[in-house]
């Protein structure tokens, strides 16, 4: 399946181009310039140097978080006026699973990070076990100590992914390594990779309306609770 | 006959999710408006994150609503309008992000509208005659000037607010008196009871002829209620409101009158939020027409935020060949004129 595929969850605003297992074109820009600017600009790049045209296009993959909630709102809107536009099935896939995407490696813990604000992170755990990505572990708000600790509970050697900068300066056991800096954030081309496994034409009817993965409430309403609870 | 020319457009500034379209500038042919009001009224005003959210939930909805309605398909668009600025960043990038990714899917130009000119634009539905040159009166929650509109493409600021705008001041006041978000049209309804000449509260005077300051009047009413309530005196709400909105209106008025005797123009049109206020409206119609002038405002629906101003405006720029970039940005703080 021809797939066009966004991941702006990040700092990274990634687009690319596959034909099924095929990449044809992936165009990645982390220069903290807004995603508003750049998206549109580089679609219109990857179709035009690749001579793809719109119509050709047959399913639009995005970046559906967690991460942060301006960027996943931009790649969300950009992709259903798309899908809406060309009457073309979307699929939004999950940040952290789409990370582990970048390096399908058996025998390997993988643990994608995104940065949840204030010092915590949202995490998984995964595995690549016979051509298939296990989730051993679900989706936590975590701190460093407890993301540390979730690897560490497991007992193998882990490569972590993502927004993991901040961690390169804990002393990490041994066992626990940050992955190489080409795969180490968001891949549009692992967005695509992973929509074309999870899509179904069956359950994959709304183009619209969609919700990002936001995780976490908005802080009024995390404020606002928390003063109905005390009185 | 020149061909019919088609407008859809999009609005996501603040608080509601709206599209619209619009034929040759002036004929609706929907108006699509997802508001959020109710959603942020437990907060006592738009929260910024919520509105965003509540944005990409319906900003395809009712972009598709808004198509189905007019019975049109994309195809039959000629450009996609949608505000760029001001408002809060994270709402706007909703509405352009979408519009954005629909002109270029559809190879439509995209034109990027500044949502005060759409306000004032609205008027031109009001209105079948309206033509610059005219006068603008801009009063909402976030901005109070005075603008000269020279040409369909032309502006001219004569003045603004130096502090509030007094959408900010009816708002504030509306909170100090207990009254739910949106708090403009609250006081409105407290006032019709009350004595608009009950209690003095002055707006400052200013050397600059065009420019406005609310912050002093809204610093007196919050006086006042605080020294009531510390003296342990009853107050009268009506009274509070009425005497508040007439200050604020007296203002406007009396700066809008002088805007039109200094500059001859015979047309003064409202826009923004606060052009619902039907005392705001009646007192400037009154005072302009004893100098010879006269008031458009736009329908009710027209005075909140929606797309069809919007579309109005894109469909001006359209015609004067303005097209905006596809790496157009979010402007939170777009000036006007």
């Amino acid at each position: 399946m021809l797939t066009l595929a966004i991941d702006t969850a990040t700092k990274v605003c990634s687009v690319a181009l596959c034909r099924d297992q095929e990449i044809l074109a992936e165009y990645n820009i982390s220069m903290g310039m807004t995603h508003s600017e750049g998206l549109l600009p580089q679609l219109e790049q990857l179709l035009q140097r690749t001579k793809i045209t719109k119509e050709e296009i047959e399913l639009i993959a995005v970046s559906m978080g967690p991460g942060s909630f301006t960027g996943l709102r931009i790649g969300l809107a950009t992709a259903e006026a798309m899908a809406y536009t060309w009457k073309c099935p979307l699929h939004g896939v999950n940040t952290l699973r789409a990370l582990a995407y970048n390096l399908p490696l058996e025998d390997l813990v993988f643990s994608p990070v995104l940065d949840a604000q204030k010092g915590n992170y949202y995490q998984a755990l995964y595995q690549w076990q016979d051509g298939q990505l296990v989730e051993l572990a679900p989706l936590q708000v975590v701190s460093k100590a407890e993301l540390v600790e979730r690897i560490k509970a497991l007992g193998q050697k882990a490569l972590i992914l993502g927004e993991c900068r901040k961690l390169a300066a804990l002393e990490l056991p041994a066992a626990i390594r940050l992955a190489p800096q080409a795969l180490v954030m968001p891949k549009a081309s692992s967005v695509a990779l992973l929509a074309q496994q999870e899509f179904n034409p069956e359950a994959d009817k709304k183009i619209f309306g969609l919700e990002p993965y936001y995780v976490r409430k908005s802080e009024a309403e995390e404020l606002w609770e928390k003063r109905q609870k005390q009185q | 006959m020149s061909k019919d020319v088609y407008i859809l457009g999009i609005e996501s500034s603040c608080d509601e999710t709206a599209a619209a379209v619009v034929k040759n500038g002036r004929e609706v042919l929907s108006n699509i408006i997802s508001s959020q009001i109710v959603i942020h009224r437990k907060f006592g005003g738009v929260v910024p994150e919520i509105a965003s959210r509540k944005h990409i939930e319906n900003v395809m909805p009712v972009i598709d609503a808004a198509l189905q309605e007019a019975k049109v398909g994309l195809e039959d668009i000629d450009a996609v309008a949608v505000t760029y600025g001001p408002g809060l960043v994270g709402a706007l990038l909703v509405g352009l992000s979408a519009a954005k990714s629909l002109a270029w899917a559809s190879n439509k130009p995209l034109i990027g509208v500044n949502h005060l000119e759409g306000h004032v634009f609205a008027n031109f539905l009001a209105d079948p005659e309206l033509e610059p040159p005219f006068m603008a009166l801009v009063v909402s929650g976030g901005h109070t000037a005075l603008l000269k509109v020279t040409g369909y493409n032309s502006f001219e600021l004569l003045g603004q607010t130096r502090d509030d705008a007094a959408g900010e001041a009816f708002d504030k006041i509306a909170r100090i008196m207990g009254l739910p978000y949106p708090g403009g049209p609250e006081i409105e309804k407290l006032a019709l009871d009350g004595n608009p000449l009950a209690i003095n509260f002055p707006v400052a005077k200013l050397d600059a002829p065009y420019e406005f300051s609310f912050s002093g009047v809204k610093s007196a009413v919050i006086n006042y209620v605080h020294n009531q309530q510390q003296a342990k005196r009853e107050i009268n709400r009506a009274d509070v409101a009425a005497s508040f909105q007439h200050a604020v209106v007296d203002a406007l008025v009396q700066k809008a009158v002088h805007a039109l005797q200094e500059t001859g123009l015979k047309k003064i049109v409202l826009a923004g939020g606060v052009s619902a206020n039907k005392t705001l409206q009646n007192t400037l119609a009154e005072a302009v027409e004893k100098v010879g002038a006269q008031l458009v405002h736009p329908t009710p629906i027209l005075c909140t935020d929606n797309a069809v101003m919007v579309a109005c405006r894109g469909y001006f720029m359209y015609q004067a060949g303005m097209r905006s970039p596809l790496d157009l940005n979010a402007v939170p703080s777009l000036k006007l004129g």
